[in-house]
C-alpha cells in the first residue's frame, strides 16, 4: 500500500516514453549500411562500364563470374541503376549502384533497395514484388534489372536475338485526379515484352493504390499484347490513365 | 477480548502444516509484459534500416507509438477478461488498477500515434504541420480501413473522457460501465488498419501472425471467461434471493440459495459480481464480498447502502433470480504465511473479514479481529462475531468513536501495547481507503513487514 503519486507517475511515464522513442530514433543511422554500395556509385562500376560501351556485349561467359550493369531507369526522384554479379548463369549478387537520394527519398531507398536486392537473388529474374511505400524506386529498380538481365541473355545467347531488336516506346501522360500516369513498353518485334509505369499517382494517400494496381496492369499489358486490359478494382483512375497511355504507346509503335 | 491458549503446541503445528503461502504471479506476468514490449520495439528496429530526415523521424516516432499502443491495447482488454490467474492470484483490485493505469497510457499513445503519423505524412508530401487536419481527412478517406480506425479512435476518446475522475464521479455507474463496454468495438475497429497499413506488418509476415495470435488469444479468453464460464456457472447453480435481513442501520444481508453452491470453489474473503434480475437492477452488476463461508445451499453477502444499487437491495423480493460471476479476489487464506493472523475491518469491510474469521485455520489465540466502526450500533454482525470468537477461542476487539465523536487511537504504539507480538502476525485488512492507509502506516510502524499486510482496495 505505497502512497500513490499520480502527477509524479504521469511525468515519469511521459519522460520515459519520450526519451525512449528519441533514443531509438537517434540510434538509427541516417543511411542504411546495407545499401551503402548502392548510395555511392563505386569507381569500379564506371570503369567496367566504359570499355563496354554501356549496353550489350558485357555479359560474362557462362560458368564465369562477372558483373553486368543495367540501364539507368528514371523515377521522379532520381535514377535507379542495378548491377548484377553473375556466376555460372546464376545471379549471385544484386545491388543498386544508383538510387533516389534526397531528403524525402533516402528513407524509401534505404527501405526498398536491400529488399529488392534480396528478392532478385531469390527469384533470379525481374518478376519481383514492389516494396509498398517505395513504388517508384521499385519500378525503376525492376526496369534497370530487366535491362541487366537482357544483357546477360544476349551475352549467352550469342546475339541470336539480333533480328528482333528490342525497343522502348513511351506513351502519353494521362492525368488522373491523383496525379499523372505514363506507360512505357518494351517491344521485341511486335510483341510487348515489358510494360511499366514511368509515372503514377504519388503521395501518402496514393502510394498504396499505385503499388497495388501498377504491377498488375504491367503484367496484364504484357499478357494481352494490347490496351484491352481489365481495370484494377479500387484503382479505377489509375487503371483508366494507364490504359490510355498504353494505347498511345502502341499507336506510336505502329502496332 | 479473552486470550486462552487452549490448543497448545500440537494444535499450532497442525495449523502450520496447512499454511502454504502461494506467491502472487504478478512479477513473472510483468516480466512477460515487458518482454513483449521489447519484442515489439525489436520488430520496428528490425524493419527500419535507417531514418534520413525529419519526416522520417516523425513518421517513425508515430510507428513506435502505434506499435506499442496496438500491443498494450490487447493487454488492457486482457486485464479485464476475468482470467482466474489474475482475479484470484494477483487480486482483482490490483488488476483493476493496472487496467486503469495502462488504459490511460495506451490512450495517450494512440493520440500521439495519430498526431505523429499525420504530421509525418504531411512533411513527406512537402506540407507543414498546419496541413495536418487536411492530411488526416485525406488519409481517412483514401487509405484502407482508416475510416474504421477513425471511428474506433473517437470511441477511445469518449471512453477516456468518461473515465476521468471528475466525470466518472458524476456519471451513474451503469452509464460509465456501458460506455466502457464500447472498448470492445473500438479495439475491433482499430485492429484492421494496423494490419493493412502498418509498415511492419506489410513487410514481415511473422509480425502479422504474431499480431493475429495476440488478439486471437485475448478474444478467446474474453469470450471464455466473460461469457461462457458465467453462463455455465449460473445454469448449474440457479441462484435466487432467499431473504433480506437488516443487520444494523443501513447495512443489509442478502441470503442467496441455489444448487450445490459449495461446488463453485468460492473461498472466504472472495467476492462475486452480482446482478439481481429485478426491475431497475437487471442491467448492472456489482461486486459484493461473501460475509460467511459458502454453505452447500446458501451464500450470504452483506452490503452497506451507499449507492443507488446497494440502497435498492433491501427491497429485493425473495425468489428474485440472481446472476452471479465469480468467485474473484485474492484476499484469501492462501496469502497467509504465519500461524498468527490479525484481521482488520473498517465499517462494511467486515464482510470478507467475517468469513475469514470463521474459517481461517488456527489454534485458540492465533486469530484476532479488530473491528472499527463509528458507533457500537454500526458494528454489524457483532453477535455472530462474538459467537465465533467464543467458539474458537479467538480474540475480538472493536474500536469506535467516543460519545463526544472523538476517533479511537489506532497508532503503532497502541497496537503494540494491545498485541505485543503484532510483528509476528499476518494482517488481512479491508476498509475504506483513508482508514486502510492509516492502519497500514500504523502496522508498518509497529514492525509488521509490508509483504505480510494483505489488503484489497477498489479505489483507483
Amino acid at each position: 500500500m505505497r502512497k500513490s503519486h499520480p502527477i509524479r507517475r504521469v511525468m515519469l511515464a511521459t519522460a520515459a516514453t519520450v526519451s525512449g522513442v528519441v533514443l531509438l530514433l537517434s540510434l538509427k543511422p541516417a543511411s542504411d549500411p546495407a545499401s551503402a554500395s548502392a548510395a555511392a556509385p563505386p569507381a569500379s562500376a564506371a570503369a567496367q562500364e566504359s570499355p563496354q560501351g554501356g549496353s550489350g556485349g558485357g555479359a560474362p561467359a557462362s560458368g564465369q563470374a562477372g558483373t553486368v550493369t543495367g540501364d539507368a531507369a528514371q523515377t521522379p526522384y532520381g535514377a535507379v541503376r542495378v548491377r548484377l554479379t553473375v556466376s555460372g548463369g546464376k545471379i549471385t549478387k544484386a545491388e543498386a549502384v544508383e538510387a533516389p537520394k534526397g531528403p524525402t527519398s533516402d528513407e524509401k531507398t534505404a527501405l526498398a533497395v536491400p529488399r529488392l536486392n534480396q528478392a532478385v537473388l531469390a527469384t533470379q529474374n525481374a518478376d519481383i514484388d514492389s516494396v509498398s511505400g517505395a513504388t517508384y524506386t521499385s519500378t525503376g529498380y525492376k526496369k534497370s534489372l530487366q535491362s541487366a538481365l537482357d544483357q546477360v541473355k544476349k551475352g549467352s545467347g550469342g546475339g541470336s536475338s539480333g533480328a528482333a531488336q528490342a525497343r522502348t516506346v513511351t506513351g502519353s501522360t494521362e492525368q488522373t485526379p491523383y496525379g499523372a500516369v505514363q506507360v512505357r513498353i518494351t517491344l521485341s518485334g511486335k510483341k510487348i515484352t515489358k510494360a511499366e509505369a514511368v509515372q503514377a499517382p504519388k503521395g501518402p494517400t496514393s502510394d498504396e493504390k499505385t503499388a497495388l494496381a501498377v504491377p498488375r496492369l504491367n503484367r496484364a499489358a504484357v499478357a494481352a499484347g494490347s490496351a484491352e486490359i481489365d481495370s484494377v478494382s479500387g484503382a479505377t483512375y489509375t487503371s483508366t490513365g494507364y490504359k490510355k497511355s498504353l494505347q498511345s504507346a502502341l499507336d506510336q509503335a505502329g502496332g | 477480548m479473552t486470550t486462552t491458549l487452549a490448543g497448545g503446541r500440537a494444535a499450532r503445528r497442525q495449523t502450520m502444516r496447512r499454511i502454504r503461502p502461494r506467491r502472487s504471479p504478478a512479477v513473472p506476468l510483468l516480466l512477460a509484459v515487458w518482454a513483449g514490449a521489447a519484442a515489439v520495439l525489436w520488430l520496428w528496429w528490425h524493419n527500419t534500416p535507417s531514418i534520413a530526415d525529419n519526416a522520417g523521424r516523425v513518421l517513425n516516432a508515430g510507428r513506435i507509438t502505434g506499435l506499442l499502443a496496438g500491443y498494450l491495447m490487447a493487454l488492457v482488454v486482457l486485464q479485464m477478461a476475468r482470467v482466474p490467474a489474475l482475479e484470484r492470484r494477483v487480486g482483482s483490485d490490483r488488476v483493476a488498477r493496472w487496467h486503469a493505469m495502462s488504459g490511460r497510457y495506451t490512450l495517450s499513445l494512440v493520440l500521439a500515434h495519430v498526431f505523429l503519423i499525420m504530421w509525418g505524412y504531411a512533411l513527406q508530401a512537402g506540407k507543414t504541420l498546419g496541413d495536418i487536419v487536411q492530411q488526416t481527412v485525406d488519409s481517412v478517406n483514401q487509405l484502407p480501413d482508416m475510416g474504421k480506425a477513425a471511428i474506433g479512435t473517437g470511441l477511445f476518446v469518449v471512453i477516456g473522457l468518461s473515465s476521468i475522475g471528475a466525470v466518472r464521479r458524476r456519471l451513474p455507474y451503469d452509464t460509465w460501465y456501458h460506455v466502457h463496454l464500447l472498448t470492445y468495438a473500438a479495439v475491433f475497429l482499430t485492429f484492421w488498419h494496423q494490419i493493412t497499413t502498418g509498415n511492419d506488418f506489410a513487410v514481415e509476415p511473422m509480425a502479422k501472425t504474431f499480431w493475429y495470435v495476440l488478439y486471437g488469444v485475448v478474444t478467446a479468453l474474453v469470450l471464455w471467461y466473460r461469457v461462457i464460464v458465467p453462463v455455465r456457472l449460473n445454469l448449474r447453480h440457479r441462484m435466487r434471493v432467499e431473504a433480506v435481513i437488516e443487520e444494523s442501520p443501513g447495512i443489509v444481508s442478502v441470503l442467496i440459495s441455489g444448487r450445490k453452491l459449495h461446488r463453485m470453489g468460492a473461498e472466504a474473503g472472495q467476492f462475486f459480481r452480482w446482478r439481481f434480475l429485478a426491475p431497475g437492477m437487471r442491467f448492472s452488476s456489482h461486486p459484493y464480498s461473501l460475509s460467511a463461508a459458502p454453505r452447500p445451499g446458501m451464500l450470504r453477502i452483506t452490503v452497506k447502502a451507499i449507492g443507488d444499487h446497494s440502497a435498492r437491495l433491501r427491497e429485493l423480493e425473495p425468489g428474485t433470480r440472481v446472476w452471479a460471476e465469480g468467485p474473484y479476489g485474492a484476499l484469501t487464506a492462501q496469502r497467509r504465511s504465519r500461524g498468527k493472523v490479525l484481521l482488520v475491518a473498517g465499517g462494511v469491510g467486515i464482510t470478507p473479514m467475517r468469513a475469514l474469521f470463521e474459517t481461517l485455520p488456527g489454534a485458540a489465540g492465533d486469530i484476532t479481529l479488530l473491528y472499527r466502526a463509528n458507533t457500537t450500533q454500526d458494528l454489524a454482525l457483532w453477535d455472530e462475531l462474538a459467537a465465533i470468537a467464543e467458539e474458537r477461542g479467538a480474540r475480538l476487539m472493536y474500536a469506535v468513536n467516543s460519545p463526544e465523536g472523538e476517533r479511537p487511537d489506532i497508532s503503532a504504539e497502541n497496537l503494540r501495547r494491545k498485541m505485543p507480538d503484532i510483528d509476528r502476525h499476518d494482517v488481512f485488512m479491508c476498509g475504506p481507503p483513508g482508514f486502510a492507509q492509516a492502519v497500514y502506516e500504523a502496522l508498518r510502524g509497529a514492525g509488521v513487514p509490508a509483504r505480510r499486510i494483505h489488503h484489497e482496495s477498489f479505489e483507483m
